[in-house]
């Protein structure tokens, strides 16, 4: 008990100290009244044999009287029935009667006698009684520890089998209360106790402020409630350190997986930005070199220039990832007309791959960054061209509801597997295997500035394995008509 | 460039880079440098060709688009001892001393200056010839007599304790390339002493004491930080 201490709070039944008490002197009094009773009936019986027996030997009533009581009342109420009784019998049926005196000698021995054997009878059976009840007892100590047992059994198959913490607590109250017939029981990890109405408050563990809630209806008294209270305390005990361990663990977890993708970043951002800076100065190097071809120079120059541009274009897409990593794109919102920026960006990547448009007339006018979406669409125009079959037009598409207006750039490549969909838009990503072109940026920075103009956009499987990118915008109050 | 052009048949050299934009470059400066170039793209034609016409040496990207680098090494390794030179376009030590302790001799880091890329590259490649005069290496002034245990520098006999004499014999046998500290310890400690990286700081600095003009900037015993040591080759 030194570790577990028992709270008592709440609304205790204040009655329980002086019901204990009351019972004990009604049980008194009812003692009393029986051995009066039995004393009673005993005289009544002698009074109405006493024509046809000898007095003395009628003393025999009264050792059924005695027997009785120490049957029913114990050692002590026999006693005073065997006192008693032979008092009756001096002063009602022993000559002289009506006083405490006895005229023959042998009276006196015959109650003496009497007295002895009244008291070695009510020893006999008032001992017989108490091994009865001893026994009864041992037999109702064995089963409330049976139920204790059980009750802990469960408690720790319920800990085995909870999901979580909250669940295993849930799941030790519920088999609590079925144990102690109480309608309700529950444990709770709080350092400060707060029972509700009706509610008896038990601390399990005093290190880890678990409580134990029993409506105070529970069939299991007090103290057997205590002697659980601590193996059930080392029980939640453990669960609480396990789930400590497991969070722990998850943590660790997040932290490998995020330095992980940390490394993986900085891997790709210097393989990038190698690759062409390698390929520009070993071009360099070559160019240098004693015996070389018209052909080969031509090459050479070739490598530099275009190294040097998609290294440009790298450079270009990490400043834009970072303004939009560091929430510093500041778009210059205006009407804007998104068929208008498609265009305009499928006009720009001067790419000869077809591009069929098909997008409603009348598209709804939306607030944002023109130069901003240009980029997007270009990006998305590109990869789409990029991942088409040749001579399989990549289509653009549109449509208004009443509060979207979305853009559809779809191609009908190979498609992106399912696996990698959810990533497209992390950045250095390549969900399709172009681990030489591009920079694995596109889509990040698509996100970015779509998102930071107040869009949404999607990846959208084509139905026929091609791939489709749908960018929304709300549709914004649209301004008035200019006059004609 | 062209001093080092071959005795008899050109050494043909395999490079293995996806990138077509380095390869041409690469071409033309190892065929210059007097080698027989081919290329190859992805690890499975490098395989292909390892196995049906096997070079006298191997220029290996890192990152390939179908596995690592690393495996190849690991797949030459297994049946020939072939001098491999890593381009790395990593600036991660792990990833070098991975390829390293895979088998490859050593690396350069992309990009990568024409002259370091040939030196790096005649230094794997004396290995599967001449091992480097007999039993003596010279590198400057100093001469290792790896059969006599005896260091000379400039004519005068510098002693060494056991231990690090093993260190500078192992360098020795591999002078001008890279040995990693896991190497090291293995063939002087034992595998069993492969982690053990701070005995490598201690010895590494008495031997500088006692063989480098200014132990602070060691001219013959170079530190490649975070990967291992090399000793100085006499060409570069």
């Amino acid at each position: 008990m030194s570790r577990v201490g028992i709270a008592l709070l709440g609304e205790r039944p204040r009655s329980s100290r002086t019901a204990r008490e009351g019972a004990t002197s009604r049980e008194v009094v009812l003692s009393v009244v029986e051995v009066l009773l039995a004393t009673a009936i005993a005289t009544g019986v002698v009074a109405a044999l006493q024509s046809d027996a000898p007095p003395a030997g009628l003393g025999a009533i009264y050792l059924l009287a005695v027997l009785a009581i120490a049957i029913r009342r114990g050692e002590l109420a026999a006693l005073a029935t065997a006192v008693l009784g032979v008092l009756t019998l001096n002063y009602l049926f022993i000559a002289p009667r009506h006083q405490f005196a006895i005229a023959h000698t042998q009276d006196v021995i015959e109650l003496v006698v009497f007295l002895i054997a009244a008291i070695v009878v009510g020893r006999l059976a008032a001992a017989g009684r108490q091994r009865a009840a001893e026994a009864e007892s041992r037999a109702r100590i064995a089963a409330a520890r049976e139920r204790e047992a059980t009750l802990l059994a469960e408690a720790a198959s319920a800990i085995l089998a909870g999901r979580s913490l909250q669940a295993q607590l849930d799941s030790i109250g519920a088999r609590v209360a079925d144990a102690t017939g109480a309608t309700r029981a529950r444990v709770a990890v709080e350092s400060v106790p707060s029972p509700r109405d009706a509610e008896l408050a038990f601390r399990l563990v005093a290190n880890a402020r678990v409580w134990l809630y029993i409506s105070d209806d529970a069939t299991w008294d007090e103290r057997e409630i205590e002697r659980i209270a601590e193996p059930l305390g080392r029980l939640i005990d453990v669960a609480v350190e396990r789930q400590r361990v497991a969070e722990q663990a998850a943590e660790t977890e997040a932290a490998r997986r995020a330095e992980t993708a940390r490394t993986a970043i900085l891997h790709a951002i210097s393989h990038d930005l190698r690759s062409p800076l390698t390929a520009i100065t070993t071009a360099a190097s070559a160019l240098r070199a004693a015996a070389i071809t018209d052909e080969e120079r031509v090459e050479l120059i070739d490598v530099i220039d275009g190294q040097g541009l998609r290294l440009a274009k790298l450079v270009d897409d990490l400043l834009d990832l970072g303004k939009i990593q560091a929430d510093a794109v500041l778009p210059r919102s205006d009407w804007c007309d998104l068929s208008d920026v498609v265009a305009s960006a499928a006009a720009h990547l001067g790419a000869d791959h077809q591009i069929e448009f098909a997008l409603p007339v009348d598209l709804p006018l939306v607030r944002a960054d023109a130069t901003q979406l240009e980029r997007v669409f270009s990006n998305l125009l590109e990869n789409a061209i990029k991942f088409s079959p040749d001579h399989s037009p990549v289509r653009v598409s549109g449509g208004s509801s009443p509060s979207r207006v979305t853009i559809r750039v779809t191609d009908h490549g190979r498609g992106i597997p399912t696996q990698h969909r959810a990533h497209v838009f992390e950045p250095f990503f390549r969900g399709r295997g172009d681990s030489g072109s591009g920079s694995g940026l596109g889509l990040a920075i698509c996100r970015g500035f779509v998102e930071a103009n107040g869009g949404r956009i999607l990846l959208q499987a084509g139905t026929d394995g091609g791939t489709s990118f749908a960018v929304s915008f709300p549709i914004a109050h649209q301004p008035a008509p200019a006059p004609r | 460039m062209s001093a080092t052009a071959p005795r008899n048949a050109a050494p043909r050299v395999l490079v293995v880079d996806d990138e077509p934009q380095i390869v041409r470059g690469l071409k033309i400066i190892l065929r210059d440098a007097g080698y027989a170039v081919e290329s190859a793209e992805t690890k499975a034609q490098a395989l292909a060709l390892l196995g049906s016409r096997p070079p006298d040496a191997l220029v290996l990207d890192l990152v390939l688009p179908d596995g690592e680098g690393v495996e190849v090494c690991q797949e030459v390794r297994r049946f020939s001892g072939l001098p491999i030179l890593v381009l790395s376009a990593i600036g991660d030590e792990r990833e070098k001393v991975r390829a390293l302790d895979a088998g490859a001799d050593d690396y350069v880091t992309k990009p990568f200056g024409t002259d370091e890329l040939l030196a790096r590259l005649r230094a794997v490649m004396r290995r599967s010839g001449d091992p480097g005069g007999g039993s003596q290496v010279t590198v400057g002034d100093l001469v290792i007599d790896v059969l006599d245990r005896r260091v000379l520098r400039g004519g005068e006999e510098v002693h060494l304790t056991p231990i690090e004499f093993d260190l500078i014999r192992v360098l020795a046998q591999h002078r001008g390339r890279l040995v990693t500290h896991r190497q090291l310890l293995n063939e002087v400690w034992g595998p069993e002493y492969a982690q053990e990286t701070h005995y490598l700081r201690v010895h590494v600095a008495h031997i500088r004491a006692k063989l480098e003009l200014d132990p602070s900037r060691p001219q013959y015993l170079i530190t490649e930080p975070g990967v291992g040591y090399r000793l100085r080759d006499s060409g570069d």
